[in-house]
């Protein structure tokens, strides 16, 4: 097994719905635990709620782009935005404790890197970032 | 994100449908929570039986009017959470701040 599903959707909370539809159908059938396959939508979610909300400022006329790699043994999706970046080394290095409830934002990068395997954040040479997130098929629990 | 709100006993309950996101659902919530407050009415349960999930930005939602209430010595408690926000809470610890209950009459009788 080795396919590529390409979508892309306007910069809008809206759509969120579809790609949590869209990435169960992806992931159905690879041998994933029931949890496993909740943690790769919760993630992929994620990564596009802060592609539209942080990368593209949920400018109108904008997209999020998002790739599904479905493989033999593991699920490879990569989002793209087009918005300015951050320093995501220095974010990394200073997530905050999720459960502070004094801050409403920045669970997000915490919540993806709990649930999946790997998780890669690339600036791009012209303009955009990458999320590349990683769930392997044998850490069915 | 669709909101009703109802009363038993001396608890509100919120009953939220479709989904809890971002953008205007967090103006919509937070602007309920402060009518409630105002009115008095600061037991509140939030029934998420028709939220199938939520993101981080939903669970900021949530975590604003907790910490709205609380101040004002009120509560926030969740009803009927589904598995993938359940997943959410326990990942960023958060049911430990939250009191979720899978019963609505336990949940109202948590606030006798």
């Amino acid at each position: 097994m080795n396919e590529t599903i390409i979508m892309q959707f306007p910069s809008s909370y809206q759509w969120l719905n579809m790609i949590d539809l869209i990435c169960g159908e992806v992931t159905s059938e690879m041998g994933f635990s029931h949890s496993a396959l909740n943690e790769i939508s919760i993630s992929v979610i994620e990564a596009c709620t802060n592609a539209l909300e942080h990368g593209n400022k949920s400018v109108e006329g904008t997209l999020v782009s998002v790739i599904f790699h479905r493989k033999q043994d593991q699920m490879v999706v990569e989002v793209f935005d087009s918005g300015e970046g951050f320093d995501y080394e220095d974010y990394l290095q200073h997530i905050p404790d999720p459960s502070d409830i004094h801050h409403q934002r920045g669970r997000g990068i915490y919540i993806m890197k709990a649930m999946m395997d790997s998780l890669i954040f690339e600036k791009l040479p012209d303009r955009g970032m990458k999320v590349t997130l990683i769930k392997n098929v044998d850490d069915v629990e | 994100m669709k909101l009703r709100s109802r009363e038993s006993e001396k608890t509100v309950i919120l009953d939220i449908t479709g989904k809890l996101m971002g953008g205007a659902d967090a103006d919509e919530f937070r602007d309920i929570v402060h009518k409630l407050i105002e009115d008095g009415k600061k037991n509140i349960i939030v029934n998420l039986s028709g939220v199938r999930w939520m993101n981080s930005t939903g669970m900021g939602i949530l975590i604003t009017g907790y910490t709205t209430l609380r101040r004002n010595k009120g509560d926030l408690k969740l009803l009927n959470v589904s598995n993938k926000i359940q997943s959410i809470l326990y990942v960023t610890k958060l049911n430990l701040i939250f009191e979720c209950f899978d019963d609505e009459e336990k949940a109202v009788a948590s606030y006798r």
